[in-house]
């Protein structure tokens, strides 16, 4: 049972890892297009937000799956569930990333900005060296409370037929008659999730050694 | 009635700017003020609150936009009226260049909270001006002997009180070499006794003849240090001239009653 589990497990860890890397730098630029001076851009990007986030993942997912076909006639194959699954995953929590990084960008006191500007900062040196290091003190706990919900809503890939974790857990509760596979997968969850809090709690601490 | 700066003396002028206006909205703040600052001199600008000269101080460093009048940097025309009442702006490329001439030391300090006190100051020459990096260490070892802050070089701001990262911050604006150093109401947010460090620094600099233009309620520091001073009151300039003369014998009406409320 645990081997079956196991296996699912890779399959939830490999969303996991696929959305972060994907999600965390497209949430940026979807940030910065929100906060555009350029309208169309930022009218763009607003909407993106809205409807991602307003919209069930577990939808937006089957969206993906089976809009290609049913939109466009296209048969994309048999590997398709997992592209969707990443895709959707990927652009689903960039929207949230977004929001979050705004905030954290809007709090930056426009002193940081001026006295850039008036030492000679270009806009990116200001973003990269002042603004983005102190954004990212803000946000840490917003994005740990994203970060350790991914992990569980890496479940709803089941809807695309992806045995990840938890849909195994479901197979082996079915088969046995027993509630147990349950417990173990919420087990692993809570475990997977103590982790990302260590992990958290430690970049916490290290950039604890200053404060505004 | 436009107030011409008639004052007699020698050195280049470094930063000169021409009838300067400046609305916010329908609010006018800068209603025709010139200014003329030559090497080597010490400008106090003072003035009840909502007066102009923050706005002043900003149009000077880039941070606001002139709606009309001439800004210049010596060679460098920033800002130039168009005859039609509107200034126009250089290229990006120039006003890189003319903020390479001048340093802004701000009221509520805006130090980078996340470096140490040397990464503040040598950070900028490295990053903007591309000085070798001992170079600036060692420039920077310089700048906080001088501030009387040998030793703090790996503090972060946090931890200093608020005179001391005043004094980061004047050093941070001279490590990059300007001609000109503005101040804007450099002690209004320290209490008296912290007040007192900054002032010094900055007397220190006047011996040393920077060319400083400084914003400040200090009435006895802005006496003894500056050369000239400006009164400045909704957005015109009432009196200016050496600064014994306008602070110990005002001519203005205005200028006294300001003056009367420091007791002095």
């Amino acid at each position: 049972m645990l081997g079956l589990m196991g296996q699912g497990l890779m399959l939830t860890g490999q969303i996991f890892v696929v959305t972060l890397v994907g999600a965390l730098p497209l949430g940026v630029l979807v940030a910065l297009a929100r906060m555009s001076r350029f309208k169309p851009l930022a009218v763009i990007a607003t909407l993106y937000i809205s409807i991602l986030r307003g919209t069930p993942l577990m939808l937006q997912l089957m969206a993906l799956m089976f809009g290609p076909y049913y939109l466009f006639g296209a048969q994309m194959g048999a590997d398709w569930k997992f592209w969707a699954c990443d895709i959707g995953f990927i652009l689903n929590y960039a929207a949230y990333f977004a929001e979050i990084y705004r905030s954290g960008i809007q709090s930056i006191p426009r002193g940081q900005y001026e006295a850039a500007q008036v030492l000679g900062y270009t806009r990116a040196q200001t973003f990269m060296k002042i603004v983005l290091p102190q954004v990212v003190k803000r946000i840490l706990p917003a994005m740990g409370n994203e970060i350790i919900t991914l992990v569980k809503d890496t479940s709803l890939a089941f809807v695309l037929g992806i045995m990840e974790m938890f849909t195994r857990a479901q197979a082996i509760a079915a088969s046995q008659v027993s509630l147990v596979p349950y417990a173990i997968a919420a087990a692993i969850y809570w475990v997977c999730c103590l982790i990302i809090e260590f992990i958290l709690n430690r970049v916490e601490k290290k950039l604890d050694y200053y404060h505004d | 009635m436009a107030e011409e700066t008639a004052h007699e003396g020698t050195g280049k002028v470094l930063v000169s700017l021409e009838h300067a206006k400046k609305s916010f909205g329908d609010a006018p703040v800068l209603k025709d003020i010139s200014l003329s600052v030559r090497e080597g001199e010490v400008w106090g600008i003072i003035g009840p609150s909502g007066g102009g000269k923050s706005t002043l101080l900003r149009c000077c460093t880039l941070l606001e936009t002139l709606d009309s009048g001439t800004l210049r940097y010596e060679d460098i025309t920033v800002a130039k009226d168009n005859g039609a009442g509107h200034s126009v702006y250089a290229d990006k490329a120039t006003l890189a260049k003319a903020r390479q001439r001048f340093g802004l030391v701000f009221q509520n300090f805006n130090l980078f909270p996340h470096y140490t006190v040397l990464q503040n100051i040598i950070d900028a020459p490295v990053s903007v001006q591309k000085v070798p990096k001992d170079e600036a260490i060692a420039r920077a070892h310089e700048l906080l002997e001088k501030m009387d802050l040998a030793g703090k070089e790996d503090y972060v701001p946090c931890d200093l009180s608020g005179g001391q990262q005043q004094r980061v911050a004047i050093a941070r604006a001279l490590a990059m070499r300007p001609d000109v150093l503005f101040f804007d109401e450099p002690t209004s947010a320290l209490d008296p006794e912290l007040t007192k460090g900054v002032l010094n620094v900055i007397r220190q600099l006047a011996e040393e003849k920077m060319t400083m233009v400084i914003v400040t309620h200090e009435m006895t520091f802005a006496r003894d240090v500056a050369d000239h001073i400006v009164f400045m009151d909704a957005g015109v300039v009432v009196e200016e001239g050496p600064a014994e003369q306008v602070i110990d014998h005002p001519q203005h009406e205005r200028t006294r009653a300001f003056l009367a409320n420091y007791g002095d």
